[in-house]
């Protein structure tokens, strides 16, 4: 077993793998930038130690400083999160090189499985389906007009140096084709100094919906079913779900199965996801390989909720070299849950991202509620980095008990002096579509602005009496003789500190 | 209903019991300098206290769309000088938190200069390129 995880990460998934560790004994390391000084997860290990200045740039993504943290603290393991390192193959190659324990999957593992040409081969190879497509050798506008023909329209023009849907262009008939062609080839050129474009058949309102696997070191790899994750703007999820409702007994097992075809081919060790994109629903419904994310994902406690499994635990367990202790029949799922991302993000100025204070923050603690956060009331959002503030995951026997929960949980969830997406997210998880399922990857293009703008803006009656209480002078003859015997209570006392 | 068929009683550590005559409500809330922030059934509202001259200064700035609104990385630029666009265009890519920040034209014209480069820190407020 391992002694001394580092955590090279922060925020909420911080937070998550101190916890675990803690839970199982084993000592933990913080690394902070100089913006995280006062983080939470800096103060929740046994250790912490700073790595550099606010930028990630010159903190959270310096191999050499987190590297040399490890060394200065004897951490025997290091484990990467999501973003930052964990996808980095040279990091996971550098932590073997220095004989620390990657917790995570092999430095060739990311590296095969990173690259998404050669991600794709290998599904290919297995006998995983992947969407049609080619990066034409003459890149002619008439052999790149060929190739959109040979797959037949709809088809994905996309720069292939690219990701993230930055210069994706869709075309749905010949006569955009030519122009779209210049087009996605100038925004491949500006974006990243290549224009080679890749030709894709398009799938039009798409599912996406991945598979959670694990794979320990001794051959055994085990999937934990589905999460849905159409709910996306931007290429940047907000709400995840398990299971799908787009899946039928017959297709959950045969995307299982060609998850863990998908891994085993890859070679893979530890916890990963493999993506995919869900043509229709049910027993005929088509799936193809997109990719895998060679990681922990954000959205992994929805699985941790359906499943039992605890993930981060898992995790520590394989690169402990330990046997994974279950068999796949002895996964199973049960219930629904669902996972809302609260954002900082002002949702009247197109989501823009916020940073500012936390002046009141107090999370739901209510039956079938788990929050994933790495704040604290009187804490920062930061400029520096994700608006990320926390994960709300709800958890019932059926979807829209879930789905109840997480509302009630949302309207008992304050969050002062800075903007949030939790509005939104009450009104989204309202939508008469979101209600009944019929989701897709396109979801919020359509109903995004429809939901934002009847958002509430004009503050109800009850609202401006809050307002006028809290006026200066006014609060405080309010509390008078309403309160007794509280000041004998030194925590309410101090969280009536005015910030 | 007014405000003042409502009842408000503040139960320390910011929050407040509100009652509309109808039926009663557990809400939140807190003052920074002039902002007044309040939580109420799963709304978040910020009520101003600044003077109508600020706040309407602050709205305005909003409408500078070719400058960025907060600091971000220039991840893409998808015009050249001289080019001309339709309102709605995708002028340039900002990311600033991970997030992607479209900086689009607002009306029909001309880009007659750019003045950021890709992969540049941009301030809020600093124009990214000379349109008209």
């Amino acid at each position: 077993m391992l002694r001394r995880i580092l955590i090279a990460n922060r925020g909420e998934i911080a937070v998550r793998v101190i916890r675990a560790c803690r839970e199982l004994g084993i000592e933990s390391v913080a690394v902070y930038s100089d913006a995280d000084a006062q983080a939470l997860h800096a103060s929740l290990a046994d250790h912490a130690v700073r790595i550099g200045p606010a930028a990630p740039s010159e903190s959270y993504l310096l191999v050499e400083a987190i590297l040399a943290a490890a060394r200065a603290t004897k951490a025997d393991a290091i484990h990467p999160g999501y973003g930052f390192l964990s996808e980095n193959a040279a990091f996971a190659h550098a932590c073997e090189q220095a004989g620390i324990v990657f917790v995570g999957p092999p430095g060739d593992a990311i590296e095969r499985m990173g690259s998404k040409i050669a991600a794709r081969e290998i599904a290919h190879r297995a006998g995983v389906p992947v969407v049609p497509g080619s990066i034409p050798a003459d890149q002619s506008d008439g052999a790149i007009a060929g190739a959109a023909h040979v797959l037949g329209f709809p088809v994905l023009l996309k720069p292939s140096a690219g990701g993230g849907g930055i210069g994706m262009k869709a075309v749905r008939e010949e006569a955009a084709l030519l122009p779209s062609i210049a087009q996605a080839r100038r925004e491949a050129s500006a974006a990243f100094g290549n224009d080679t474009l890749y030709v894709e058949r398009l799938v039009e309102q798409p599912r996406h919906v991945e598979i959670q696997v694990i794979a320990d070191a001794h051959g055994q790899v085990l999937h934990l079913f589905e999460r849905e994750c159409s709910i996306q703007r931007r290429h940047q999820k907000i709400v995840e779900e398990s299971p799908s409702v787009a899946l039928t007994p017959a297709l959950r097992a045969r995307m299982g199965e060609a998850a863990v075809r998908v891994a085993r081919a890859a070679g893979y060790r530890n916890a990963g996801t493999i993506e995919f994109l869900l043509d229709g629903a049910g027993d005929a419904a088509r799936f193809y390989f997109l990719e895998m994310n060679t990681r922990l994902q954000v959205e992994h406690p929805v699985t941790e909720q359906v499943t039992g499994v605890d993930l981060v635990r898992a995790q520590i367990a394989v690169a402990s070299g330990e046997r994974l202790p279950w068999s796949q029949a002895e996964i199973a799922q049960r219930g629904h849950a669902i996972e809302v991302r609260v954002y900082a993000e002002d949702p009247s100025r197109n989501d823009l991202p916020q940073a500012g204070p936390l002046l009141l923050y107090r999370e739901p603690v209510m039956p079938g509620i788990r929050v994933d956060a790495g704040v604290v009331e009187g804490g920062q959002i930061s400029v520096h980095y994700d608006p990320m503030i926390a994960k709300l995951i709800a958890s019932g026997d059926t979807r829209d008990a879930a789905r109840r929960r997480a509302l009630a949980a949302l309207r008992s969830y304050p969050i002062l002096g800075i903007r949030t997406n939790v509005p939104f997210l009450i009104a989204l998880l309202e939508h008469p579509r979101f209600v009944s399922g019929e989701l897709d990857t396109h979801f919020l293009d359509r109903e995004g602005a429809a939901l934002r703008s009847a958002l509430a803006t004009e503050p109800p009656a009850e609202v401006l009496a809050i307002a006028d209480a809290l006026l200066p002078g006014v609060e405080a003859d309010l509390r008078v003789g309403q309160d007794a015997g509280r000041d004998a209570d030194p925590w309410s006392a101090l969280q009536n500190v005015r910030v | 209903m007014s405000a003042s068929n409502v009842r408000v009683t503040s139960l320390g550590g910011g929050r407040y019991r509100v009652n509309d005559g109808t039926r009663q409500w557990l809400a939140h809330g807190v003052a920074a300098g002039d902002a007044r922030w309040v939580f109420f059934d799963g709304g978040v509202y910020l009520i101003d206290a600044a003077p109508p001259a600020r706040r309407k200064a602050r709205h305005s700035h909003d409408e500078t769309a070719l400058a960025s609104p907060m600091p971000a990385t220039v991840v893409m630029i998808n015009v050249q000088p001289g080019q001309r666009v339709a309102q709605g265009d995708l002028l340039i890519m900002l990311e600033a938190m991970k997030m992607e920040l479209p900086i689009k034209a607002p009306r029909d014209g001309r880009v007659n200069a750019v003045t950021c480069r890709r992969g540049e820190l941009v301030q809020p407020g600093v124009p990214l390129l000379d349109f008209e």
